[in-house]
């Protein structure tokens, strides 16, 4: 019995502190060196402040901005991950239901396209869009945006901008497209400075 | 919904995985042999070192009882020092966030989930786990874990070829499995992963001004490193709450598709390494055989499930399989969140990318199905061990139906070993059936949406829970409030009985075939590496589960469909 304990007590206590320790420094070692923005956690900043990270959604709220999925956790990683009402129930009719509502006091638009867009994600945290659920945002952004800059974003503009923001996750026409709706408002910002400084981030 | 680019990355995963499978199995069963290997300049001074520390040599090998002593008094020690580290939490080091310790009961079942290789979380890990218990604490149960099970599945395995007795050492099996198994290989993987986007930092917690205005707290941390063995392990506990599903811990397709063939690559491995250290090629053939046509059925019948069309959603216009919808991450398509589930959940891993309750009702069953066999590949060894039983029993079956004396690799198979093997198959149904009647019937279930006896999407969450308890899997279907002392202890002891007496079955059974000499083949012997027997495997492994659970899937997913 006394060689078990002393045998268990020291493979423990050795485990713990390779594994606990010297395992995960070494990994973080080596991933400053391999892939030092994923690393640190995809963060993007606009001028200099740290608005989030690309692989995090975030509650965007304002008109003028595509905003992202819905999220059952209010996009906050205290609140844990909350499952969405289960496939076929009537909770989850009354929900996106609900979510359709809300949405709709900004404006009519496409619902046939806007699945992914009106329905919560699995983690809560999902910042992708399908090019659909944004493209039917775009009456919406160009309205308000051109209310905020005094000046006339068209449709157009905004689409071409979606355009040159998709993602394919292996090539074109294999596997999903998507748009990193944070990556987008980024680029939306950058185009038209004054939207930054509408929301008191218009940098020096 | 099934697209050619989503088969073609199955066939990727299972062709890279198989290709791989033979020579690292081979590479398996050396290191149970302590034969010769890659790396011994390296790390046999390392071994020997640690060996005498313990104080404990390779030449020594353990009996039965000293085998399942020194296995339980490891756990032991792990879980009780898993138990401090979460009540005690708030006052030690490393809790940046200032998480309060954790109530007995949730760290009992903390404790017993990630020492067991479940890790079903009751908790948020960003408000309820603080940094230094994450390290220390369960990312050392994700390694030890499967080291358990990878040990008692070779000394298990050690019993055909031993005739003194003994089973080998536990103590040199664990240091063996960590040096030139899981560590080599995590850190391999932490690094793919990294270079896939996933975080590796030392920050915990970062503030970032939202775009909408206000503030938002982003948790990162060693994501990585966690991450692999996560999956090496067959674990499945995430360092986030929304586990796979978090972009962080699953950034994109290649990384879904890299953890797949993450989770697959020990449980595939096994069958090589079982041929390898019983000296007989071509024995390991069945296992894989079964392990690979149940996952491919299985795969097949979501990817089928999951294309037809929704009631829920199609009222709104959506089409029919629209993708993706609720539950479901926009970076995954169908086939891949389908792909990644069926093998974490056939895995015993238990990780998710997609949220389960949102897949259709007959998937969830599909799944349910791959925790009731628990073998199809299973977890890393136990679901090899649990397969070895499985076989055991197809001789015993085999051998009354062809008239002769059953026996396996040259050790008779008799009554004895099929007490137990009987003891672990019903085991199983028993931990999963007798609390869901007590936890259903009891009224300790509240669920949002309804009560238990008329919601049969309700009683699907709780009988997942226990299922996933029972097999050690660990995914959960939620939305049900299970962080109650009733659903934490009663968790706490399916998880732990379901680990270890099925390990102290399988050690048993090795044991008595341990003490055995081993018999020339004769005229009647039963041929257990051909096409034959690999089919009667898989179709024992199926009837048998299918029998013993049928009418509980009656009651959970088939009556969700209403009809």
């Amino acid at each position: 019995m006394a060689r078990h304990l002393r045998g268990a007590t020291v493979l423990l206590a050795i485990a713990i502190v390779v594994t606990g320790a010297g395992y995960p420094l070494v990994v973080t070692g080596l991933a400053d060196l391999i892939n030092p923005h994923g690393a640190n956690g995809s963060l993007v900043y606009l001028n200099g402040t740290l608005v989030g990270s690309s692989l995090v959604a975030q509650n965007f709220s304002r008109p003028f901005l595509f905003w992202d999925r819905p999220s059952l956790n209010d996009y906050n990683f205290l609140n844990g991950t909350n499952a969405p009402p289960g496939s076929q129930t009537p909770a989850l009719t009354q929900l996106i239901n609900e979510t359709l509502e809300y949405f709709a006091r900004y404006g009519r638009f496409n619902v046939t396209a806007a699945l992914p867009w009106v329905s919560p994600s699995g983690s809560g945290f999902d910042p992708d869009l399908t090019p659909g659920a944004v493209l039917v945002q775009i009456p919406r952004v160009s309205a308000a945006a051109s209310n905020v800059t005094n000046t006339t974003i068209t449709d157009a503009t905004l689409l071409a901008l979606v355009n040159s923001q998709i993602t394919y996750a292996w090539f074109p026409g294999v596997g999903v497209a998507y748009v990193n709706v944070l990556l987008l408002d980024v680029a939306l910002i950058e185009a038209y400075p004054a939207l930054g400084a509408a929301l008191g981030l218009g940098g020096a | 919904m099934v697209d050619l680019g989503g088969l073609l990355e199955i066939a990727i995963v299972f062709a890279a995985v198989l290709a791989f499978a033979p020579y690292f199995g081979e590479y398996l069963g050396r290191v149970y042999l302590n034969r010769p290997l890659l790396g011994d300049r390296l790390l046999t001074p390392v071994e020997t070192a640690i060996y005498r520390l313990l104080g404990t040599s390779p030449r020594i090998s353990m009996r039965f009882r000293e085998y399942v002593g020194a296995l339980l008094l490891t756990s032991a020690g792990l879980f009780v020092w898993i138990v401090l580290l979460l009540t005690l939490q708030s006052s030690l080091p490393l809790n940046p966030v200032g998480d309060p310790g954790m109530t007995w009961d949730l760290a009992s079942h903390t404790a017993a989930s990630f020492l067991t290789n479940t890790d079903f979380t009751h908790f948020n890990p960003q408000s309820q786990l603080s940094y230094g218990a994450a390290l220390f604490g369960l990312q050392a149960a994700l390694f030890l874990s499967p080291a358990m099970g990878m040990s008692v599945a070779a000394a298990f395995i050690r019993g055909f070829t031993h005739k003194d007795g003994t089973l080998g050492n536990f103590y040199v099996d664990m240091v063996r499995t960590m040096t030139r198994v899981l560590l080599p290989l995590a850190l391999v993987g932490a690094v793919v992963l990294v270079a896939f986007g996933v975080p590796q930092t030392l920050a915990y917690d970062l503030t970032a001004h939202t775009l909408g205005g206000g503030s938002q707290t982003i948790y990162v941390g060693p994501v990585a490193s966690w991450e692999s063995i996560m999956m090496l392990g067959t674990n499945g506990g995430g360092w986030f709450s929304a586990n796979a599903m978090s972009p962080f811990e699953n950034p994109n397709a290649a990384s879904n598709l890299f953890q797949t063939g993450l989770m697959l690559l020990i449980p595939l491995g096994f069958p090589f390494a079982f041929a390898q250290i019983v000296r007989r090629p071509g024995e390991g053939f069945p296992f894989l055989a079964t392990s690979v046509v149940v996952l491919f059925v299985a795969l097949g019948l979501v990817l089928f499930f999951q294309s037809g069309s929704n009631p829920a959603l199609s009222s709104f216009g959506f089409a029919s399989g629209a993708f993706p919808g609720p539950g479901f991450e926009t970076r995954f398509s169908g086939t891949e969140a389908s792909l990644f589930q069926v093998v974490s959940v056939y895995s015993n891993t238990g990780a998710t990318s997609v949220q389960i309750g949102s897949l259709a009702p007959l998937s969830q069953a599909v799944l349910l199905f791959g925790m009731f066999t628990q073998s199809t590949p299973g977890g890393d060894g136990t679901g090899f061990g649990m397969l070895l039983v499985f076989a055991v029993i197809a001789v015993f079956v085999g051998g009354l139906m062809v008239g002769r004396t059953p026996e396996y690799l040259g050790k008779k198979v008799g009554t004895s070993q099929m007490r137990w093997a009987a003891g672990v198959l019903l085991l199983h149904p028993a931990l999963i059936l007798v609390p869901l009647v007590v936890a259903t019937v009891g009224g300790f279930v509240a669920v949002a949406g309804g009560s238990i006896p008329t919601n049969a999407y309700a009683f699907t969450t709780v009988l997942y829970e226990f299922t996933s308890e029972a097999a050690n899997n660990g995914s959960a279907m939620g939305p049900i409030a299970d962080g109650t002392i009733f659903f934490n202890v009663v968790g706490a002891a399916i998880m732990l009985i379901g680990r270890f007496a099925p390990m102290i079955g399988m050690l048993a059974i090795g044991s008595i075939f341990a003490h055995q000499d081993v018999l020339q083949p004769g005229p009647g012997t039963l041929q257990t590496r051909g096409w034959t027997f690999a089919m009667f495997l898989t179709l024992l492994v199926i009837i048998l589960s299918g029998l013993l659970f049928l009418p509980v899937l009656v009651l959970g997913p088939f009556a969700q469909l209403g009809v």
